[in-house]
């Protein structure tokens, strides 16, 4: 069984992010920035319409249009479009200005249909139907545990709650697209993929094209989150506009597209009830809860991946639940992977009500998940983390601190898959001594070049910066999309593989007994001519799974305005082993701070009249900004032993619950609903009045 | 955007004939471009007015300061002795937007900016404001709009720096088609409060030349509130202006932002706090009386608490 | 890409009309010849271009840009799409998260949000314009050392707003950072080490609290 050296000198180290130079100086070519000769800017026309039944798409006028060299349907024939926003036709033409007015003389005759795109209307009976053939909420899933309604009689304290989540929004920054040239010889794509084989796979397929034919390319991407695999629509409108044009395309969308129709993370509404024996061990749960994937929650769903469902209640084991849970159907964009699908819902409903309970119980909130948590890393964590963070002097009674401005505190646990397997890859050794190590994953900012080079510096006794390390082409041997915090683990053992077998044939091919460091040069040399090519794979015993952790909060609530200020933000995290320590740590902060967003800012607004989404921007979609940041403080866990484990979605998990439970402690009540915005803090306060449209009340 | 003309204008009596009726002033363009983006309006020309002369200068006297229309905000921002006679004025200028922002918009454009509303901005909503039948805010989601309105149209006045120039009683300096006018800060806004389409008082081909602030003893302040802690915009903001005199104030002005279709002064609260002492109780019916006539709308009645710490937080900084 | 037409403009110059007079004649008339040059003059001026391709003239890092492009073609369209300047980006093209910035003058603006044919005259630089013979700027190399980078996309727009404020202010505190780079957005979440990468360009050294304890070791 190999195992990792255990003189780490790179791996582990504060190395630096090998291809930041590239970065900096705006040499990094990401797939929007790719410019083939000739290449054409691409631009698809989308619905108005959140439902209608489409009956012409009149294209001519379009390809007239000055510039323009290709104009095509999504698809042809009638259709129903069920969202504002979906793809009706693209154009390909010499500038963007022309795709503009193309775009814009694009006769689309269409016959408007009811629609409903709130959550709480949709799960009417009488509301308009999404999908003809079923209702839009759909028969709940039930699971059941025990004896739940005897068990709640048998509590000492029983807390109910209801909580809420919204719908969000991926915006990852470059946006979704891709630059592609498909001629005879075969289509070339640049894409901004967190699978390089999905876009490979779903485009062969597509477009009935052999897969030895499409190459993908993802040498640097802007950001994923879990909404870049497959090609889309977008990429395939993409291909075949370019074949149409003879000329490669470049289709990336834009801000407004992003917020319709490239995937979401789903809301949701939970009803919880919890009840704890006299010692503090929970001992019933119950949870009624729907939530909206989009046109995407017909019937029931597995959960995970994009589906309406998770899992609950979470991290705790409780002998006697209920759960159902039921997806609504809505006209809107269909959800995806968003980031750990489903835990951060999870984590914020069942953190919320420990939280309550802890209150009713005058139980310190830190011991009541001690108490219960299953997880013997989670207990030891809680326990660092609070002595870190100060749990003891900072936690007070609920609402007591002094003064407009309250203070207070609140934790939460996360515990997450990882893990990761499967990869391949290959290297060159050059008798000059210089090394290529080629492997077809994806670096989405998460540091897997770094990642590599790392490892590679270590086996081989050699620097970092000697690695020339390439990524995100499907000629590369395989490794599998970039999700599920798998990519570290699923590419360092595979790298240590390569790596040893690089070695040992070196040195079997040189003659020499160790080819390492200081006599690396000399072992090349002995190559004479030709370059060494060596393979390698994944192995056991270098990674697994379970990538848990806890944080800790505490927060400025302003009870004169609502504003809520996050000021210190702890988090203990499994770290298992690190390899590249710099990327490692910039994961967690990018962690916590969209934990954050989720907590205070993000949630896509669509109106019920127009049935359009409503902040489809920046502007009024808010993203945490460098003055909205927390101090952060971040632990983590060596635990080689375990090899590497993963921690990018891990680290997002619990920040939104620990948020929200340190802003009830602030303020002595609880705002069930994210985001929580001044006019929600006021709410529960009781400072505002709600009033009807019609009441001309004096406030 | 649609396709355009592009011409630099030499006069401001130039640059209405060249916009003509169909074209639009170009300054910083911070506002104009991102409304021509969404075809939301689609000048046939646009007249870059940044080389009219004399629109660019802050000139001070003993009595007046007069800051030209093509001042960027940045410049006002950074102007040492501005912050020190009306420090309002520069605490409303440091929270425009970002520093990118700040170094192209102008004080005319700030002024002049249409409307922010979600329904207004919409490129597929076609909405009263408009010309469309109907106010989509009053039946969805109104979570920023107005408290205050004279019309149908509930999308508030967003100009920080109109809040700020209302407080200090400026007066803008207008060429209409005759001649320059001067308008104080609620006559440049108060069409919009009985007109549904109009965002203020401007009609088309007038240019908003400079505004002149009389200098009086007087303190200022300017405070708004946001979701987030800064490049948002503000959820209610508050400006005032008063000559202090320990613990009383007279010639007060208060004035409220991003919660009217104008910026929205109340005479009866200004003179109410004419020398009187200024505690909680005063600043208390103070607000009461800014307050009075406040409709609510389903989603922002959350205004009310913070307009009223505003209130508070600005008269007591002036104070102090 | 490019397919666009010349558009020939009609321009004479003062001086030149002026010399077509004889000396005395000038002396004459000069009044009048004054108020027609002028008349010229404000023609030159006011020349409407578009809406078609125009030529326009751009220096960017110091070096001349000549480009055709109608007027509706912003400054980083005309980086991005009609040049191979595409270190600076396009994320929301509305003004709203600064991956566009470059500077006018060492003033921090919005590429997306400004019309190319407005962005003569000035001096621009964009990202690729900061390293000097090969060289990082001590900002560039303040973002690598701090791993201020992740995705790398915000990260030209983040550079060039840290280049501004430097230079404007070499010793600016955190709040001044703050307010300064507040029209820059990361959604990857590289802000606390863009600080300390701002902060250490300024001279000024921090310390993140993070710290890697061995779990075996925990009782």
């Amino acid at each position: 069984m190999p195992s990792w050296p255990e003189n780490r000198v790179h791996i582990g180290s504060h190395a630096k992010r090998i291809d930041a130079p590239a970065k900096v100086t705006g040499a990094a070519k990401y797939s929007s920035d790719v410019q083939p000769d000739g290449w054409l800017y691409g631009m698809i026309l989308r619905s108005k319409w959140a439902k209608a039944k489409i009956t012409k798409i009149n294209l001519d006028k379009a390809s007239k249009v000055p510039g323009i060299k290709a104009a095509i349907l999504d698809r042809e024939g009638e259709r129903t479009v069920r969202y504002y926003g979906e793809e009706l036709a693209a154009v390909a033409g010499t500038s963007k200005q022309a795709c503009l007015d193309a775009l814009r003389s694009i006769d689309v005759e269409a016959k408007e249909l009811p629609f409903v795109v709130h959550e709480d209307d949709a799960k009417d009976e009488s509301s308009a139907r999404v999908w003809d053939d079923h209702p839009n909420l759909s028969k709940p899933r039930v699971r059941e545990q025990g004896e739940v309604d005897k068990a709640f009689s048998e509590c000492a304290t029983v807390v109910e709650g209801f909580f809420t989540t919204p719908v969000q929004l991926h915006h990852p920054l470059e946006t979704h697209g891709n630059t592609i040239s498909w001629t005879d010889e075969g289509l070339t794509a640049w894409s901004s993929t967190q699978g390089i084989g999905s876009v490979q796979d779903g485009l062969a397929n597509n477009l009935k094209l052999q897969q030895n034919r499409v190459r993908v390319i993802s040498e640097f991407m802007g950001g994923g989150f879990g909404a870049k695999f497959g090609p889309g629509v977008e990429g395939s409108l993409a291909a075949r506009l370019s074949q149409a044009a003879k000329a490669p395309v470049k289709l990336m969308l834009t801000r407004f597209d992003e917020a319709l129709a490239v995937g979401n993370r789903p809301s949701s509404f939970q009803k919880i009830k919890l009840g704890a024996t006299s010692d503090g061990k929970l001992h019933a749960f119950e949870l009624e809860s729907y939530g909206t994937a989009g046109i995407g929650s017909g019937g029931s769903s597995e959960g995970g991946g994009g589906g309406a469902e998770f899992p609950a209640p979470y991290i705790y084991k409780v002998p006697n639940i209920r759960v159902k849970q039921a997806g609504v159907t809505i006209n809107a964009g269909s959800a995806r992977a968003f980031r750990a699908p489903g835990h951060p819902t999870a984590s914020f409903g069942m953190e919320s009500i420990m939280d309550e309970l802890a209150a009713k119980m005058s139980i310190d909130p830190v011991e009541l998940r001690i108490k219960n948590d299953p997880s013997e890393v989670r207990q030891k964590e809680y326990r660092l983390g609070a002595e870190r963070f100060g749990w003891k002097e900072k936690y007070k009674k609920a609402g007591s601190s002094a003064g407009p401005i309250k203070t207070g505190v609140g934790c939460a646990g996360a515990t997450w898959g990882g893990g990761g397997k499967g990869t391949k890859a290959e290297a060159s050794i050059n008798p000059d001594g210089s090394i290529e190590i080629r492997c077809g994953t994806q670096d989405l900012g998460t540091g897997s070049k770094t990642v590599i080079a790392l490892i590679a510096a270590d086996i081989l006794g050699l620097k970092p910066e000697q690695i020339l390390v390439r990524v995100g082409d499907t000629r590369y041997p395989p490794s599998g999309g970039s999700g599920g915090s798998t990519t570290t683990a699923s590419v360092a053992p595979a790298i240590y593989d390569l790596c040893t077998k690089a070695l040992d044939e070196l040195q079997k091919q040189s003659g020499m007994e160790n080819a390492r460091g200081e006599n690396w040069a000399a072992a090349c040399k002995k190559l004479g001519v030709n370059p060494l090519t060596v393979s390698g794979q994944w192995q056991e015993g270098l990674s697994s799974s379970g990538a848990g952790g806890v944080q800790f909060a505490e927060v400025d609530v302003d009870t004169e305005t609502g504003f809520v200020k996050v000021k210190k933000i702890t988090c203990v995290q499994d770290g298992g082993l690190i390899v590249s320590k710099l990327t490692c740590e910039s994961q967690v902060n990018g962690g916590i701070l969209m934990g954050i967003g989720y907590a205070l800012y993000e949630e896509r607004v669509m109106d019920k009249t127009s049935g359009v989404v409503l902040n489809p921007n920046f502007e009024t979609y808010k993203l945490v900004g460098l003055s909205d940041i927390p101090e952060i403080d971040i632990v983590l866990l060596d635990m080689p032993e375990r090899g590497v484990i993963g921690i990018g979605e891990p680290v997002t998990i619990p920040t939104a619950a620990a948020v929200a439970n340190a802003v009830a402690n602030a303020l002595g009540v609880r705002v069930g609903g994210l985001p929580i915005t001044p006019a929600r803090v006021l709410e529960v306060l009781g400072k505002t009045k709600t009033t009807s449209e019609d009441s001309k009340e004096k406030v | 955007m649609k396709a355009f003309q592009y011409v630099t204008a030499t006069s401001p009596a130039s640059a209405r004939e060249l916009a003509g009726g169909d074209g639009r002033f170009l300054a910083g363009g911070m506002d104009l471009l991102s409304e021509m983006k969404e075809y939301i309006t689609q000048p046939k020309t646009l007249v870059n007015i940044k080389s009219l002369p004399g629109l660019n200068q802050i000139e001070s006297s003993p009595s007046t300061w007069s800051i030209g229309a093509n001042v960027t905000i940045a410049e006002i921002e950074d102007h040492p002795e501005l912050k020190k006679v009306f420090p309002g004025l520069q605490q409303a200028a440091a929270e425009v937007g970002s520093r990118q922002i700040r170094n192209l918009g102008t004080v005319g454009g700030n002024l002049a900016q249409h409307s922010r509303c979600w329904y207004y901005r919409h490129r597929d909503v076609l909405c009263l404001k408009k010309g469309g039948d109907m106010c989509y805010a009053r039946h969805g989601d109104n979570r920023y709009h107005s408290l205050f309105t004279g019309n149908t149209c509930i999308s508030p006045v967003v100009s920080n720096l109109a809040v700020a120039l209302g407080a200090l009683g400026a007066n803008v300096i207008v060429q209409k088609a005759e001649k320059p006018q001067s308008m104080t800060i609620a006559e440049l806004y108060a069409e919009a409060w009985h007109n549904p389409e109009a965002h203020n008082s401007l009609e088309p081909g007038d240019l908003i030349l400079k505004v002149e602030l009389p200098v009086r003893q007087q303190r200022s302040a300017y405070l708004q509130m946001s979701q987030k802690s800064d490049f948002d915009w503000a959820l209610v903001s508050c400006a005032a202006a008063a000559k202090v005199d320990g613990n009383k104030l007279s010639q007060a002005r208060i004035v409220l932002g991003v919660v009217s279709n104008v910026p929205y002064q109340v005479e009866a609260a200004n003179k109410f706090l004419e020398g009187k002492e200024l505690d909680d109780a005063t600043i208390a019916k103070a607000a009461d009386l800014l307050l009075e006539k406040a409709h609510v709308q389903p989603f922002n009645g959350y205004k009310i608490p913070i307009a009223r710490t505003l209130i508070r937080r600005v008269l007591l900084q002036l104070k102090a | 890409m490019r397919d666009s037409k010349r558009k020939d403009s009609f321009s004479i110059s003062r001086r030149s009309f002026l010399k077509s007079f004889s000396t005395s004649a000038a002396v004459a008339a000069t009044a009048q010849v004054e108020a027609v040059a002028q008349e010229l003059e404000k023609a030159n001026r006011e020349k409407i271009v578009g809406p078609g391709s125009v030529p326009i003239a751009l220096n960017v890092n110091g070096k001349p840009l000549k480009l055709e492009v109608e007027p509706r073609v912003t400054l980083l369209e005309a980086l991005r799409n009609h040049s191979n300047l595409t270190g600076s980006k396009e994320v929301c093209d509305r003004g709203t998260c600064g991956a566009c910035t470059v500077l006018f003058d060492d003033k921090p603006v919005y590429s997306c949000s400004v019309l190319a044919i407005e962005a003569q005259g000035k001096a621009i630089t964009t990202i690729e314009g900061l390293a000097q013979n090969g060289k990082l700027s001590p900002v560039q190399q303040a973002f690598i050392d701090q791993d201020a980078l992740m995705c790398g996309y915000c990260t030209p727009g983040f550079v060039m707003s840290v280049t501004a404020l430097l230079k404007q202010n070499p010793h600016p505190t955190a709040d001044q950072v703050r307010h300064a780079c507040c029209g820059n957005l990361c959604r990857c979440g590289t802000y606390p080490r863009v600080m300390q990468a701002a902060l250490k360009a300024a001279g000024v050294s921090t310390t993140s609290k993070t710290e890697v304890i061995s779990y075996a070791k925990l009782a």
